[in-house]
């Protein structure tokens, strides 16, 4: 069974958004278009099968992040369907909603009813997250006084313990030091033994290879190319490095 | 949106805590704050209204017990304030956790109206001891319609809080434009002036306009709390209590598909 299937999908932005009351009226008054548009995602079309890993891989302003938050519900995209089978648990930018005046123990438990967990399993799960995330003693601190990698470790931890079927994640092995990362990694192909979907945004491309299974290369808002995780890096680096030499030839020549 | 609301009890819980602990964090006298802020407006209202202007013996109505009635008019309205005031911020301020992950939004508006609900039950304590203290026969009887007006009260509250909510993500001005028209709601509310001063007004312009006085649902509202708690000192008809529940029930519906309707967009432009 596919655990996630996006057809067809197409989101616009709207550019310049006048966030005041002013704006709209004298724009109404002016009868001019309010805002113009920025075509984000473009004819997206994937699916990604129950227990499979799938890479998500392109450059900055690629549509990586918006096809994430549209995967998350966050976004509605403008036309086409995507289909989720199973619970979706979202880890974007250094741990998925932490709340920063709360402490890492009132995180854990804002979190975890955020995704619908109930009092009893919350308090299951609790002890095992502060356990994951090795920050037995920071726990009661705010999250705002946490390093990045702190953070990281924390929504990590929380985003693996919700009993999700589908986890998301996005870049945020970029940081927390090597040990942490290696358990990550381990922790990723545990739940990857136990059946769980992951979806992967990232471009730093080496640690992709061992864990997915399949990629997406995304430019522009469009779909280049879909395939097995090892030919799509190739691709990818080849393309890579095309490019950073063109950019090189046009500088010596500047 | 109640079976949703029921799977998300234990967040509901969680934020209606936070919620309330946030407000009164660094507070010496915390949660009592709920308490001494209506004694303080009463006490401020009653120098400048009754001692000051003298509005308790004016064209022959007078108020016996100003301060009460002020205060039992007061504590519906402050609930009523404090959720709209509460309200506008109710999404834009937690823009970092709608941006990240999603779950329903009406989550939050709702959290602001029970926290205040929270608030408003133990001033009702308050204003049955007021009572009590200046020896005022509190209507027993009539003490067992509180709940269903307090449910009127919840629900046209709920309304205005949706709407405002997700109007303020759009425009930040939603925010000034509605401190501004509460200043404005709280004087067309019967408060500070018993309704007689509307009906039987020596001018003969608010005369013919008094029947448009009680279009508005908090005017009817107040004065179901004065029955309770200072006494039948103008009865509402029976058609204005059934006008108030039915523009109540369609306002609601009407603000939450104005919230469902602009929610689409919310993720992006907050």
């Amino acid at each position: 069974m596919d655990a996630i299937v996006v057809n067809n999908l197409t989101k616009h932005f709207r550019k310049a958004y006048d966030k005041t009351l002013k704006g709209f009226l004298i724009s109404l008054v002016k009868r001019e278009k309010r805002y113009k548009e920025f075509t984000a995602l473009n004819g997206v079309s994937f699916s990604v099968k129950q227990g499979e890993s799938f890479a998500i891989i392109g450059g900055n302003g690629a549509g990586k992040s918006t096809l994430f938050k549209v995967l998350s519900g966050i976004i509605r995209p403008d036309s086409g369907d995507v289909q989720i089978n199973g619970k979706v648990a979202p880890l974007i930018e250094l741990g998925a909603g932490l709340n920063r005046d709360l402490t890492g123990a009132e995180n854990i438990r804002l979190n975890c009813a955020i995704f619908g967990l109930n009092k009893e399993r919350i308090q299951e799960v609790y002890p095992k997250i502060v356990e994951f995330s090795e920050l037995e003693d920071f726990i009661h601190t705010p999250v705002k006084f946490y390093s990045s990698g702190m953070k990281a470790r924390l929504g990590f931890s929380i985003a693996i313990h919700i009993d999700a079927d589908i986890i998301l994640i996005d870049e945020v092995l970029a940081v927390g030091d090597k040990d942490f990362k290696k358990k990550c990694y381990a922790k990723m192909e545990e739940l990857k033994n136990a059946g769980k979907t992951l979806v992967i945004v990232s471009h730093s491309l080496s640690p992709l290879r061992r864990i997915c299974d399949q990629g997406l290369i995304l430019d522009k808002g469009q779909v280049v190319d879909i395939g097995d995780i090892h030919t799509i890096l190739d691709k990818y680096e080849q393309e890579y490095d095309k490019r950073k030499k063109r950019k090189k030839k046009l500088k010596q020549k500047a | 949106m109640l079976a949703e609301m029921m799977k998300y009890k234990e967040l509901l819980y969680f934020l209606v805590h936070k919620e309330i602990r946030v407000k009164y964090r660094n507070s010496f006298f915390g949660f009592f704050w709920s308490l001494l802020e209506p004694l303080g407006l009463m006490v401020i209202y009653t120098v400048v209204f009754s001692y000051i202007l003298g509005i308790d013996g004016r064209g022959g109505i007078t108020i016996e017990r100003y301060p009460l009635f002020i205060l039992s008019g007061l504590i519906p309205w402050t609930f009523f304030n404090n959720a709209i005031r509460g309200g506008t911020r109710a999404l834009s301020s937690n823009a970092s956790l709608i941006k990240k992950v999603y779950f329903p939004r009406e989550i939050f508006p709702t959290t602001i109206l029970l926290s205040n609900l929270v608030n408003f039950f133990p001033a009702f304590g308050l204003v049955i001891a007021a009572a009590l203290a200046v020896g005022h026969t509190i209507h027993w009887d009539m003490l067992l319609l509180l709940p269903f007006f307090i449910l009127v009260q919840s629900a046209f509250t709920m309304a205005c809080v949706l709407l405002v909510s997700i109007l303020n993500v759009y425009y930040r001005d939603v925010e000034f434009i509605s401190n501004l028209l509460l200043r404005a709601w709280m004087y067309l509310c019967p408060i500070i002036y018993p309704i007689q001063f509307v009906m039987q007004n020596d001018n003969e312009l608010v005369r013919q306009l008094a029947d448009l006085y009680l279009l508005n649902p908090m005017a009817v509202i107040i004065s179901l709390y004065h029955s309770i708690f200072y006494g039948h000192n103008h009865v509402i008809g029976a058609g204005w209590i059934l006008y108030t529940i039915a523009v109540t029930i369609v306002f609601f519906f009407i603000s939450w598909g104005i919230f469902r309707r602009l929610n689409h967009r919310v993720g992006e432009v907050i």
